[in-house]
């Protein structure tokens, strides 16, 4: 499944459509999300004050280790793992990490891209290294997945339902007591939106 | 009386202070000086006959003078609410647009108006926006929404009503209560400035002066007992302590008052009895009010039928 695969923003008005399309596009890219959306659908009735919305993930699930994002290299002569940076987003993350494990004075940054630690064991301490992991992009996935929703729906549409299973994603909201042919409505377009992939 | 018009001078810190020099000789009125860093802007009314002597000195400082038709405006910028889905976006890229050409803004953000069954206001809310002189809602996107939801919102408001939102084939006079409505300025997540945007807010700036300068039509018709330029000139004068106010525009002038960002019960005597070289206190010439926003004081200029003369 490709990012953004199907993107589908349904209204009784094609110009209303087109402004939440934006709304959401923009929401998408500020959450950082879009890579981890593969189909989104979006059906919108001001007229009922009914917003749904379900999504299918794509797999984001794999955890970053840290030979995805730099080169760790053992120096047993001068008792150190020296780590080159490839990927510079997820250094808080591997830092950190590395703080708790060897402690802030046994670390030290040459340069941006480089971290050099000192140890006793350069050796097996960069084999651990290259296999830790610094980062997993599913934690925070459900969080950000639910502030989007929340961001993308009008913002008096306060009643709400929301449903984060596997990889899918329903999310209806209204200003009235939900109803429940809404939320089945819902599961509908899902169904419908997992098929579409099929062909 | 001088016909006086309002300009914006922007240009170097570089003796500015010969401009408003200038301004004190010809009679009229610095109405706001902002300093960013090395730049200056000025807000002020010169009389008409003697433009073209400010404009031959701002030329000769190297500055820009251009006309600044919402000077002496202030214009209340309403959201349904303060959260996340109207603001920044869109609701202060209006308020800031609508500062180019010299208003003063203040944004309010309603309480509880958000929804379409259960939007409102409060009596509150709606006296604090009878205090400007223009008001500005910026909605949603939904038609169906800003024409038959959302108008309650206007209910119990004075002044002029201009709304924006996302359509951009509805009719002004489909929204029942709107003086003046805009398209293509809806509720967005980015910032406005896609070229239909921009026009947007150029046509928003068009609409909302057309609308200051019929009430000031209207105003000429039966005169302001004194000008809201030179009552706020004696408050500068005779109450010291508003140049040590911080707020942003310690005086914000009005079309037909002035809001003195002071503490009503502290300073409402003082600002009442304060005398012109004619010989009349304000106190007769204008209604002093507590104001809504922070207990500042609303001055309310009465017009010339109402006290009989004007200064």
């Amino acid at each position: 499944m490709d990012s953004l695969e199907t993107f589908v923003v349904e209204s009784a008005i094609d110009s209303e459509q087109e402004f939440y399309r934006k709304i959401i596009e923009d929401n998408l890219a500020s959450l950082k999300l879009a890579p981890a959306v593969g189909r989104i659908k979006v059906v919108l009735r001001p007229e009922d004050s009914l917003f749904q919305m379900v999504i299918i993930l794509r797999d984001v699930g794999t955890r970053v280790t840290t030979i995805d994002i730099a080169d760790v290299e053992a120096k047993p002569v001068a008792g150190e793992v020296m780590i080159s940076i490839k990927k510079e987003q997820y250094i808080p993350e591997l830092l950190g990490k590395l703080w708790e494990r060897y402690g802030k004075a046994n670390i030290s940054q040459p340069d941006r891209w480089t971290v050099a630690i000192i140890t006793d064991k350069p050796a097996e301490e960069a084999a651990f290294i290259r296999e830790m992991m610094v980062a997993d992009p599913r934690h925070r996935l459900h969080e950000n997945l639910v502030d989007f929703a929340i961001r993308a729906t009008p913002e008096g549409f306060r009643v709400r339902y929301h449903l984060y299973k596997d990889n899918r994603f329903v999310f209806v909201a209204s200003e009235e007591a939900l109803k429940h042919e809404w939320i089945e409505e819902a599961g509908v377009m899902l169904d419908e939106l997992t098929e579409g992939g099929k062909k | 009386m001088a016909v006086l018009r309002p300009y914006l001078y922007t240009g170097g810190v570089h003796k500015h202070g010969l401009l408003i020099e200038l301004m004190e000789d010809l009679g009229g009125y610095i109405i706001q000086k902002v300093v960013t860093g090395t730049e200056v802007n000025l807000i002020m009314l010169v009389p008409e006959k003697d433009i073209h002597i400010v404009k031959q000195l701002s030329d000769e400082l190297l500055g820009v003078l251009i006309e600044a038709p919402l000077t002496g405006v202030e214009i209340a910028v309403v959201s349904p609410t303060l959260a996340s889905h109207h603001l920044p976006h869109s609701a202060c890229d209006v308020a800031e647009y609508l500062r180019h050409p010299g208003a003063n803004t203040n944004m309010i953000g309603l309480a509880r108006g958000m929804g379409r069954r259960v939007s409102l206001s409060m009596d509150y809310e709606r006296r604090l926006i009878n205090e400007h002189d223009i008001a500005v809602f910026t909605f949603g996107s939904f038609s169906d929404c800003i024409t038959r939801k959302k108008p309650k919102l206007f209910e119990g408001i004075e002044v002029p009503i201009v709304v924006t939102g996302g359509p951009v084939d509805l009719k002004t006079e489909e929204i029942p209560g709107a003086d003046l409505y805009i398209g293509n300025i809806g509720r967005v997540s980015h910032r406005l400035r896609r070229t239909e945007e921009i026009n947007a807010l150029d046509r928003l700036n068009e609409g909302v002066s057309k609308i200051a300068d019929n009430i000031r039509k209207q105003q000429a018709k039966d005169p302001l007992a004194v000008l809201p330029a030179r009552a706020m000139k004696e408050i500068e004068n005779q109450v010291p302590e508003i140049h040590r106010v911080l707020s942003p525009a310690p005086l914000t002038l009005q079309l037909d008052g002035i809001r003195v960002k002071l503490p009503y019960d502290e300073f409402h005597e003082k600002i009442e009895k304060m005398e012109f070289d004619e010989g009349v206190n304000l106190s007769e010439l204008a209604n002093i009010f507590r104001s809504k926003m922070k207990n500042y004081i609303l001055i309310k200029i009465k017009s010339k039928s109402d006290v009989g003369f004007a200064i």
